[in-house]
């Protein structure tokens, strides 16, 4: 099996930068208030901490940038002059991803690439290699990958899986991608006979009847539950802005004066108050219990029903950020006994 | 250029509807566009102020009319005050068309009955010269259109063309109040004008705009008058962002109202969750 050491990896990443490639993964942010690592574009390869569990924010941001601008426009008596952004790195590796955050970045696939493509994402996507580490336990009691038909070393989204042993780690090729990343960097890594595929943290058997889900969803649009696990929402979208596959955006003029300003792309949340409200006035999604809803029916019965895919890997962000203790895997579960008792 | 980077169209003309609502006649800045863009009735554009921002109309003018498109809207937001702010020989943005369209082509040798409230006559309007247009294609045309008052009415001067036609059939209506001396049109609410006016579902195709609450109250008459709900349109106005399946705002339940919509039959309505 080829094998890639701790040493080799962190190696890698320091080849990677001295040839100008672009390399994000897990770091230490200095003076951040959070504890823990975040992805971070690397300025040596010393930062890379794969140690410290899950980042705080998902991988989506690589893709997907929190702002970004659409193009520059400036205005020169009545003519209007536009101006694109400029197209981002070629080379771009990611090191250190995690797997529900790759199996994220490809469910946005199915909806970024849907008839019209976009081409802002793509260009990401296509300059990017994705080398996952495999989780060699959870991240903590929050996490759920393996109750929706992932794990902690599924390949989904990734083009090289690391799946870690002693002292370093076993490399599946998942695409060509990958590699193209060994073949470029053949010194990083070596052939091991004493090591084997094996699994890392198997994925357990999944806790909730997923498919059971489905069914209540598609016919509980109007529904007592709904009040019930929106009662504790605030309808602040923190759980959107940490989700590795919440791709809603918002787009917004920033002048910088009369003459020119940008154009840009937002992050945004269907759980605020405010996302469906119409010129008149009138909402369509008035209440809190219609935002949550359309969270959870979107993403585990409208997406997969049009893309095949959930658009939830079970990394658990959503429940850790919440403000106010909102766990989805403790709505989902409710949901499959309630799909239980109906059934 | 990317998907979110709008054509440029100079504003030719601007035609004042009502007090707060105005037509915005635009041709395309580009030579090469001007000639190649085409659409169909029904849809839509992301027009740009830059500046202020992106907002979302229907087409109002005909696909049968090329060389340049109309878009009427009422100043109501922060992009639409700054669109009514523009002139002659202003530049905007356009994105489009996007969506889906009503099926013109189906309808040859049909009844079409219109029926629009308000600022709803818009969309109506580019369907309406699209089959007027083509009018041998089609029997009887009806248009029964209302507003809360005279002044609220939009496009006079094609309402007065459209009396005047013979092979329209017009019944234009005020809410109870709205009328003023002189006033020779109906007194009352579209959907009981509608009843009284019996237009027949008979080998008929009804084209339905208006505040949710018109249609609301017009889709039991159109069934009582023979119309089945595959044959009674209306499009969705749903908040819409990105225009291309992307941005998640005019989701609703299994549709995105700008990809798969914004034209549906009432039969696909009524088994849509109620969040448009």
């Amino acid at each position: 099996m080829r094998v890639i050491s701790d040493a080799d990896l962190r190696g890698l990443a320091a080849d990677l930068l001295a040839a100008g490639s672009t390399v994000w993964g897990p770091a230490r942010v200095p003076g951040s208030p959070r504890p823990g690592v975040e992805y971070r574009p690397l300025r040596e390869a010393a930062e890379l901490d794969l140690g410290a569990g899950l980042p705080f924010l998902p991988l989506k941001q690589v893709f997907l940038p929190p702002t970004e601008p659409l193009f520059w426009w400036e205005r020169k008596g009545t003519e209007v002059r536009l101006v694109p952004p400029a197209p981002p790195n070629r080379r771009v590796v990611v090191i250190g991803a995690r797997p529900c955050d790759a199996a994220g970045a490809d469910a946005m696939d199915r909806v970024m690439g849907w008839d019209y493509r976009d081409e802002l994402w793509f260009a990401r996507r296509d300059a990017a290699t994705v080398v996952t580490v495999a989780c060699e336990r959870p991240a903590d009691e929050a996490c759920f990958c393996s109750d929706v038909g992932l794990g902690p070393s599924h390949p989904r989204g990734s083009d090289l899986l690391l799946i870690p042993h002693p002292g370093g780690y076993a490399v599946e090729e998942v695409t060509a991608k990958g590699r193209e990343l060994v073949a470029a960097f053949p010194h990083r890594f070596r052939e091991d006979e004493q090591v084997t595929p094996g699994e890392t943290a198997a994925a357990g058997p999944p806790r909730i009847d997923l498919a059971g889900v489905q069914r209540w969803l598609a016919d509980h649009f109007e529904d007592e539950t709904w009040n019930e696990v929106a009662l504790r929402c605030h309808g602040c979208g923190a759980c959107a802005s940490v989700c590795p596959a919440c791709h809603c955006f918002d787009i917004v003029d920033e002048p910088d004066s009369l003459l020119a300003g940008t154009r840009r792309r937002n992050w945004d949340s269907c759980q605020t108050s405010r996302f469906t409200v119409h010129a008149s006035g009138h909402n369509p999604r008035e209440g809190q219990h219609a935002r949550v809803r359309q969270r959870v029916v979107h993403k585990f019965q409208v997406f997969p029903r049009r893309f095949g895919r959930l658009l939830c890997t079970g990394c658990g962000r959503c429940t850790r950020a919440c403000p106010a203790g909102q766990d989805l895997f403790e709505i989902l579960t409710l949901v499959s006994e309630r799909a239980l008792e109906t059934s | 250029m990317s998907l979110y980077q709008p054509h440029l169209m100079t504003i030719e003309a601007i035609q004042d509807e009502t007090p707060d609502t105005r037509t915005l006649r635009l041709t395309f800045r580009d030579p090469a566009l001007a000639d190649s863009f085409s659409f169909k009735a029904g849809q839509f554009g992301e027009y740009s102020v830059f500046g202020a921002g992106e907002c979302t109309f229907c087409i109002a003018s005909p696909p049968t009319r090329r060389g340049y498109i109309e878009c009427s809207f009422k100043a109501v937001g922060k992009v639409t005050r700054a669109l009514r702010e523009l002139e002659v020989g202003e530049i905007v943005g356009f994105r489009g068309p996007y969506g889906n369209a009503f099926p013109v082509d189906d309808w040859s040798g049909r009844r079409v009955l219109f029926v629009a409230g308000g600022i709803g006559l818009a969309p109506v309007r580019c369907v309406l010269w699209n089959v007027l247009d083509l009018r041998d294609r089609f029997d009887e045309v009806t248009l029964v259109y209302g507003a809360r008052t005279v002044a609220d009415l939009v496009y006079k001067r094609e309402l007065a063309e459209w009396r005047d036609r013979p092979d329209v059939r017009l019944v234009t209506t005020v809410d109870p109040g709205g009328e003023e001396p002189g006033w020779d049109g109906e007194v009352g609410f579209v959907p009981a004008v509608l009843e009284r006016a019996a237009p027949t579902g008979e080998n008929a195709v009804a084209v339905v705009c208006g505040p949710p609450i018109m249609i609301k109250h017009t889709l039991p008459v159109l069934g009582r008058l023979g119309f089945p709900p595959d044959r009674i349109f209306t499009t969705l106005e749903n908040r819409m962002k990105c225009g291309v399946g992307k941005c998640g705002r005019c989701n609703v339940g299994p549709v995105y109202v700008c990809k798969d919509g914004p034209v549906f039959t009432a039969a696909e309505l009524a088994a849509l969750p109620a969040e448009y």
